[in-house]
């Protein structure tokens, strides 16, 4: 044995022996340093080795008309990522995507080169170019589910609803105004860098998509008055118009149409000027449709709609101005003022009622102030305090100049008169609804003030009927079977130097509602620099007809008898 | 030749059992390596099948080779030697190319790797040449001579293939012997300065990029985590996400997902380490301790100088390819090609540690006073 044999060799051995185990022992010791002391960390990091977070967006909600359909969804879309930070070829793959996505090769590659573990590619690209990507088959390439906004009725109501952008955040619109109820909610999750799809389930991705919005508009409706708007301000080759279709009852809106359109599904190839909803943002001077109000004033004062003021024979001077008439008149009563749109029978009101109750009335119904609608960028209005009304200012604003106004409020202000004096909060909005389907906030009509007693707004439908008769300004906004309220405006715009009135470009307003008893529905229809003829009567008034009846019509609304009402009427004109 | 009766009794059970369970946890783990990375679908993986030809083969050549007197092996180590060298110049013209380097050689079907058979080679030779020249006051320069020159003959013709891993091992396992064997002290002082000032020489002129690179990798892992730092991290992070008990046999993730590569040869203990945690990594060390332990009691209660040497440097050999592995997977020393005994897949490693518990176990069983 090495013991015997040789004594110093055994003693080398055994010192062997104890490094051998030393250096065994230090190899566990690293071990137990590396498994129990380093253990945790290193779990994490090997967990988020073959883990990886993705963003699920959850769907955004949809815009509905009051009827439940359609006018803003969402389809299928997906998120493109990358994990650059492993791509090996930045500028091989940047090729090929960008060639699928039709992006810029150098800036792709660019972004593909850094160091960093996530990039966000290319967002709400439709499943045909994901399938191609997909086989690619590149394995630090992801894809997240997304999704498109998609307007499928393309033009409709497109200035009400807005659009979204490239990140379905909504940009313009109630899509803007609302974004934060539409929004899906975005959440990050972990999953196994070998799963692929499929993460979450219906029930919970439904759970994550926004709420959606339910309008009061009538798809239908606001198709008609599309329509309808279109054709008349191409033939009058105008520059613009609206028209706006409310519920006097409930202050709903039905339609809220503007000319020209755009798509909001490629609203990039529009100018932004159009994308505004101009019935809410843009203020205008009405023109000869105030004077209801002026006469509503007047009424509440105690004057009678049959009261008669001197009409000058078509010439007043108000201080250095003169105030001319369409046609000369001597002496009319309320009621012949509103129907022949006199501006100096008018004038002559408002000089007998006074600056303070013209402005209390006006302000009364509405003017000057928001009227809080739901859509973004609201104007006011114009509407000085009556203090600070020159003479000419009191006079003008009689008949509609030197005040502007929103196509909201106008038509607001009217649907008041309709709804006997009780105005209503003006509605665009019916309720929201969760992503489920319950109603999550019901909004209800909700009467803001009483502005004229009943009897007044009586007095003053009756007045508007006479509008739509023979001889009135209004006629040609008259209906078979159903009596017609409304009241022409003419408004002179303000000269582009912004000295006085130009001579050549008018708005041309009619606003009403109908029928006479029980007014359904009330009607603005502004044109914008009309060509060929201007008066309200002439442009605006057919249009308004023509929605009126075609919405009639849709909503199966009964002829009312007017037999009564015309002979009444006519017998207190003859008076 | 008689058979001699007291070989069965003397025979080593214990150690061949030892040998066996060791074999079989390393086959456990190998499964789990190969499965995990989804080389097979249905049945046994490839590489498992091959793994357990060459342990039952390696097997058999330990038994048979029993049939020879390891004191045979003292006149006949030239031979072996020569065969050895000779081998390693066929690799070198006639290679198997494979990862960058000539390692292994065809032979028919069958593909080996001589450097692995050369380890046990030189063990033989320098037993041989040290059993002539011992003496009590050490092994003085010109004693040295020879086996120094047995060394760098096989380690020039692994480190050119290249394979420096395999290289400095054989360096390592024949310097345990020598300095076990006895140096002057005067010599071993001179030989260690010189082996220092070579580090630079070897630094700026033998050792290629790839290598500069995987030490400098492993004094810094981060420096490049993607690139040669990888290896290093993703073994850390398997290793330590075991923690104390393991995720469990075929539960491994990061070894399902393939993060850790060769995973199934020089970077096994990851995958033990993952799945059977601490517990498991304690085991498979205590298990080596044991084998250690029996091939040094072999070497001291050997009656045959040459027997002592020779057992004592088998078990030098296995103790450094167990320590450099689990160094290298712990990141305690650079990233070599060294694999572990009788887990690692690669048929040469299994037979060469095979034939070198054959000849323990040759040791062990002769060892009785008939000279």
């Amino acid at each position: 044995m090495l013991k015997d044999t040789n004594k110093k060799a055994y003693i080398r051995l055994i010192i062997v022996q104890f490094m051998m185990v030393g250096l065994i022992c230090f190899i566990g010791a690293k071990s137990f340093d590396i498994q129990i002391f380093d253990g945790r960390k290193l779990s994490i990091m090997a967990d988020n080795d073959h883990s990886r977070y993705v963003t699920i967006n959850g769907e955004r909600g949809n815009i509905l008309d009051r009827n439940m359909n359609p006018l803003a969804t969402s389809t299928e879309a997906f998120s493109i990522t990358a994990n650059p930070s492993e791509i090996k070829d930045p500028a091989a793959i940047a090729r090929k995507l960008s060639a699928i996505l039709g992006m810029n090769a150098g800036k792709l590659e660019k972004q593909l080169s850094s160091d960093r573990k996530f990039t966000l590619i290319a967002r709400t690209v439709p499943p045909a170019q994901k399938d191609q990507i997909e086989q690619l088959n590149h394995p630090q390439i992801f894809f997240e589910k997304d999704s498109k906004r998609l307007y499928p009725n393309r033009d409709l109501a497109a200035q009400v609803l807005g659009f979204t952008g490239l990140r379905n955040q909504g940009l313009e619109g109630l899509e803007y105004k609302y974004n934060e109820i539409l929004d899906g909610q975005s959440i990050r999750i972990k999953i196994k860098k070998d799963k692929k799809g499929g993460v979450l389930s219906l029930n919970q991705l439904t759970q994550l998509k926004g709420k959606s919005i339910v309008l009061t508009l009538d798809k239908k409706i606001q198709f008609f008055s599309e329509k309808t708007l279109e054709h008349t301000v191409r033939t009058y080759h105008a520059k613009s118009g609206m028209a706006l279709v409310m519920q006097p009852e409930t202050g709903e809106f039905l339609s809220i149409a503007h000319f020209p359109k755009f798509n909001p599904n490629n609203f990039s190839a529009y100018d932004q000027a159009i994308f505004r909803n101009r019935a809410v943002t843009d203020p205008f001077e009405p023109g000869s449709a105030m004077k209801v109000f002026t006469a509503a004033a007047a009424l509440e004062n105690g004057f009678d709609p049959k009261a008669i003021f001197d009409c000058n024979n078509g010439t007043y001077k108000v201080g250095t101005f003169t105030i001319h008439d369409t046609h000369p008149h001597d002496w009319l009563s309320i009621n012949q003022i509103i129907k022949f749109s006199s501006n100096i029978g008018a004038v002559k009101i408002a000089e007998t009622i006074g600056n303070k109750t013209l402005h209390q009335y006006l302000t009364s119904f509405g003017f000057g102030e928001k009227t809080w609608i739901d859509s973004p960028g609201e104007t006011a209005g114009s509407l000085l305090p009556y203090h600070k009304w020159s003479k000419i200012d009191a006079s003008a604003i009689s008949f509609g100049q030197g005040i502007s106004v929103s196509a909201v409020q106008l038509i607001s202000a009217i649907s008041t008169i309709a709804n006997n004096g009780l105005m209503m909060k003006p509605m665009l909005i019916k309720k929201i609804i969760s992503s489920s389907g319950e109603d999550e906030l019901v909004y209800r009509p909700e009467p803001v003030r009483q502005v004229i007693s009943p009897d007044t707004a009586r007095k003053i439908k009756r007045m508007m009927n006479l509008v739509t008769h023979e001889d009135g300004t209004g006629t040609k906004a008259a209906m078979d079977g159903y009596p017609v309220c409304g009241k022409t405006g003419t408004a002179q715009k303000v000269r582009q130097d912004k000295k006085g009135y130009s001579n050549t470009r008018y708005t041309a307003v009619f606003a009403g509602f109908a029928p006479l008893k029980d007014p359904k529905l009330a009607i603005l229809v502004i044109i914008d620099e009309p060509e060929k003829k201007y008066h309200g009567g002439e442009v605006a008034a057919p249009a308004f007809k023509t929605i009126m009846e075609e919405s009639f019509s849709y909503l199966n609304i009964p002829p009312e008898t007017d037999k009564n009402m015309i002979a009444l009427m006519s017998g207190g004109v003859k008076q | 030749m008689m058979f001699d009766r007291r070989l069965i009794e003397n025979f080593d059970w214990g150690f061949v059992i030892l040998v066996f369970l060791i074999s079989s946890v390393g086959l456990v783990i190998l499964y789990s390596a190969l499965t995990a990375s989804g080389q097979s679908v249905d049945g046994l993986p490839v590489l498992f099948k091959r793994q357990l030809i060459w342990m039952v083969s390696g097997f058999a050549i330990m038994m048979i080779s029993l049939i020879v007197d390891f004191k045979d092996l003292d006149k006949l180590h030239l031979f072996i030697y020569i065969i050895c060298i000779g081998l390693l110049i066929c690799v070198l013209l006639f290679g198997h190319l494979g990862g960058g380097s000539r390692r292994w050689l065809m032979l028919g079907f069958v593909r080996i790797q001589p450097s692995e058979l050369m380890k046990i080679a030189l063990i033989i030779s320098l037993s041989s040449v040290y059993t002539n020249s011992l003496s009590s006051d050490g092994l003085n320069f010109r004693k040295l001579f020879k086996p120094i020159i047995l060394c760098l003959i096989p380690f020039f013709l692994i480190v050119i293939q290249p394979d420096l891993g395999t290289g400095l091992l054989l360096l390592l396992i024949a310097g345990t012997i020598t300095i076990f064997i006895k140096v002057e002290r005067h010599v071993l002082i001179s030989l260690a300065l010189a082996g220092l000032s070579t580090v630079p020489l070897v630094w700026l002129f033998a050792l290629k990029e790839y290598q500069k690179f995987r030490i400098l990798t492993f004094l810094n892992p981060d420096r490049d985590p993607l690139g040669a730092g990888y290896h290093i991290i993703q073994s850390k992070i398997a290793i330590g996400s075991g923690m104390l008990t393991g995720k469990g046999f075929l539960k491994g993730t990061q070894n399902a997902l393939s993060f850790l590569p060769e995973q199934h040869t020089d970077f096994i203990v990851s995958v033990l380490a993952e799945e059977w945690g601490l517990v498991g990594c304690s085991i498979l060390l205590i298990l080596y301790l044991f084998l250690l332990f029996w091939g040094l009691n072999i070497s001291y209660n050997c009656r045959n100088m040459f027997g002592s040497i020779l057992a004592f440097g088998i078990t030098a050999m296995i103790f450094w390819q167990i320590f450099i592995n689990f160094g290298m997977v712990m990141g305690l020393i650079p990233v070599v090609g060294v694999p572990l005994p009788m887990v690692s897949y690669g048929g040469s490693s299994v037979v060469t540690n095979m034939v070198g518990f054959g000849v323990l176990l040759n040791i062990s069983m002769r060892n009785f006073s008939s000279n």
